[in-house]
């Protein structure tokens, strides 16, 4: 490009250019701290109308007080001085949404942060939105496959439900969130995970993960990273959901990651708190419930008539000691569509990833199950619970009965085949096939130590000798006689051959 | 206890001082210092003066316009100025409070309450600068 080429370029921009003259409301910083700048002036704002400063930062009008505005500052907040000048925007705080966020980690506001230029603004959307109504919605019919047997198979998750993922520091949570997103390859689901007041080395490292694992072509990462002002984590997950919805409008399946609503209700509570809201239990505001009711209740399943599309929202909430009577645990667990626990203790005897299954609920996913896999593992949960109260029994006596042993050795054998190795989904089909050996008591003679191993044989095996069946759950979501008879057969003689 | 703003304060001491001439005004003025002294809120005068002094204006249709410009404006532009904004606001008698600033470089701003009509040739520079630096 040379100079004059330049040159004709601008003059050409500057013609187009005209500069409207209107009217502008403005008011004056009277004092700025922590992020939140009280502002005089300003006397027709809206509630969340977006403010620019005179440096250049924006801001969210939140207190709309008698003379004054309280505004949160969303970036930095050092340029900003006494007496600056404010202007209202008109519009509430919006975001730019286009197909080529895919693959990227942007900010709060949805300005990339990963290095790799801008992003091709299409539309924007604003970051809040009153849900979708009840004509618009329709009931969870259809499976999120998570590729965790556990979750699959005893907590199943459906598009557009909501299922809670909670459980102390270390247990797991992020892991579990991450296996999902990797498993979504190919299943036409789109992935957003945002990560709310998280160490920036963290995100790195799943962003490096999801890279390798090849799921950037269909994530989406959100960050308010922990060195950023409580205002970003704030908008955080809304900026997500917006996100989401710009996916949904197109029809799509999206699924959407909150690691973690802990960490965004205490960010609320630090601006609620500048701004002098009265605090309530927990030192929260009074809203905090509606905080997390509105976000979540922006997941939804859209019948075909309003165009169709699900989001799938997956909030991750961190107990401490398992506290999960706590202010934020228990309204969430009240929002949600159902939760997965997960406990330190299972986690330290070597269960993972540390489902509690006894108090994990998913209560609508059950009818999005494949039928396969409802007829193989619907007995499974009911199993376990009764595996739990008999080993702790059977700690006492010695003399069992019979058909006990053979429950505690079921039991025992059931607990192995959950447990799963990180970053390493397992396939429905997959699942299908282990679950049918368990159930059906091929695995009863199987030694515990070497279940794992037979479980990855058979599996090898059968998808070699046990083709019909694999293609009717494949297809069908159920099996055929045929199919079922190939299996059995199949699964007889890899034994044959694992014994020698 | 609900709170006193400086705007209630102000407007207290417009309803007491209204019609009022002569020593019984400077009865009441004295009971207002009197008053504002006990409940330390002098250090508020500043505040509550100005709030006091836009409660008058209203009533008396005065808008006060803060004129920023580049160099002095000529009388007529002031008078065209001075119909439009009593057009615009209602008002009988506009009040400029005039400033110079050369750093506008050219053009006028004009501010009444918390609205402003920018035309300066900073201003529009500065809008012309965010035009061709925006993301495509």
């Amino acid at each position: 490009m040379n100079k004059n080429h330049i040159v004709q370029n601008l003059r050409k921009e500057i013609e187009n250019y005209s500069a409207a003259l209107h009217v502008e409301k403005v008011g004056k910083v009277m004092e700025v701290f922590d992020g939140i700048a009280k502002v005089s002036g300003l006397s027709d704002i809206k509630s969340s109308e977006m403010v620019t400063f005179s440096s250049g930062a924006t801001g969210v009008a939140l207190n709309l007080e008698e003379d004054a505005v309280g505004v949160i500052i969303l970036g930095d907040f050092s340029k900003i001085k006494e007496g600056d000048e404010v202007k209202a925007t008109g519009k509430i705080l919006e975001i730019p949404v286009s197909d080529s966020v895919l693959g990227r980690v942007v900010n709060a506001i949805g300005l990339p942060i990963d290095g790799k230029g801008a992003i091709k603004a299409g539309k924007t959307y604003p970051i809040e939105k009153v849900a979708p109504g009840v004509v618009t919605r329709q009931s969870v019919d259809q499976p999120v496959s998570t590729g965790i047997k556990a979750i699959d198979a005893i907590i199943p998750v459906g598009r557009g439900q909501r299922e809670l993922i909670i459980g102390d520091r270390q247990t797991g949570k992020t892991a579990l969130a991450i296996d999902t997103i990797l498993n979504q390859k190919g299943q036409n689901m789109i992935c957003v995970y945002v990560s709310i007041g998280q160490k920036d080395s963290k995100l790195r490292k799943l962003g490096a993960l999801l890279e390798e694992g090849g799921a950037m072509d269909y994530t989406v990462i959100v960050s308010a990273g922990a060195s950023e002002a409580a205002a970003m984590s704030y908008i955080a997950p809304y900026s997500g959901v917006s996100i989401a919805e710009y996916f949904m409008d197109q029809g799509k399946d999206v699924l959407i990651i909150y690691d973690d609503l802990s960490k965004h209700a205490v960010a609320y509570r630090e601006i609620s708190l500048l701004l002098c809201r009265p605090p309530g239990r927990e030192a929260y505001p009074g809203d905090v419930f509606y905080l997390h009711s509105r976000l979540l209740e922006r997941a939804c399943r859209r019948n075909a008539k309003y165009g169709g599309g699900s989001i799938t929202a997956f909030p991750i909430i961190e107990t401490q000691a398992g506290d999960i009577s706590a202010y934020i645990p228990t309204n969430v667990i009240s929002i949600t569509d159902g939760q997965i626990f997960l406990e330190t203790d299972l986690f330290y005897k070597g269960i993972r990833p540390a489902v509690n299954v006894g108090s994990s609920v998913s209560r609508v996913g059950s009818s999005a199950q494949i039928k396969a896999m409802k007829k193989v593992a619907g007995t499974l949960k009911l199993d376990l619970a009764q595996f739990r109260e008999l080993e702790a029994f059977s700690q006492f006596g010695s003399d069992l009965d019979d058909s006990t042993k053979r429950q505690l050795e079921r039991g025992k054998r059931s607990v192995e085949i959950l447990k799963q190795l990180q970053y390493a989904p397992v396939k429905t089909e997959h699942q299908v096939v282990t679950f049918y050996a368990l159930t059906k008591g091929y695995m009863d003679d199987v030694a515990i130590d070497k279940i794992k191993e037979f479980e990855a044989g058979l599996l090898e095996y059968t998808e070699q000798n046990a083709k019909f069946f694999y293609k009717d759950v494949r297809e069908t979501k159920m099996w055929t006689e045929q199919g079922e008879e190939q299996l059995k057969q199949a699964i007889v003689d890899f034994k044959a051959s694992f014994r020698k | 206890m609900a709170t006193r703003t400086v705007n209630d304060i102000a407007k207290a001491i417009h309803e007491m001082t209204k019609g009022k001439v002569g020593v019984e005004l400077d009865a009441v003025s004295k009971n207002v210092v009197n008053f504002l002294a006990r409940k330390r809120l002098l250090r508020k005068q500043k505040d509550i003066l100005l709030r006091l002094e836009k409660i008058t204006n209203e009533e008396e249709g005065i808008i006060e316009a803060g004129l920023t410009s580049a160099s002095l404006l000529p009388e007529k532009e002031k008078k065209e100025l001075a119909t439009f904004l009593k057009k615009r606001y209602g008002r009988e008698k506009v009040i400029f409070k005039e400033k110079i600033d050369e750093r506008l470089i050219g053009g006028f701003k004009v501010e009444v309450n918390d609205e402003v009509v920018d035309v300066s040739i900073k201003n529009k520079i500065g809008k012309l600068q965010e035009y061709l630096t925006r993301a495509v």
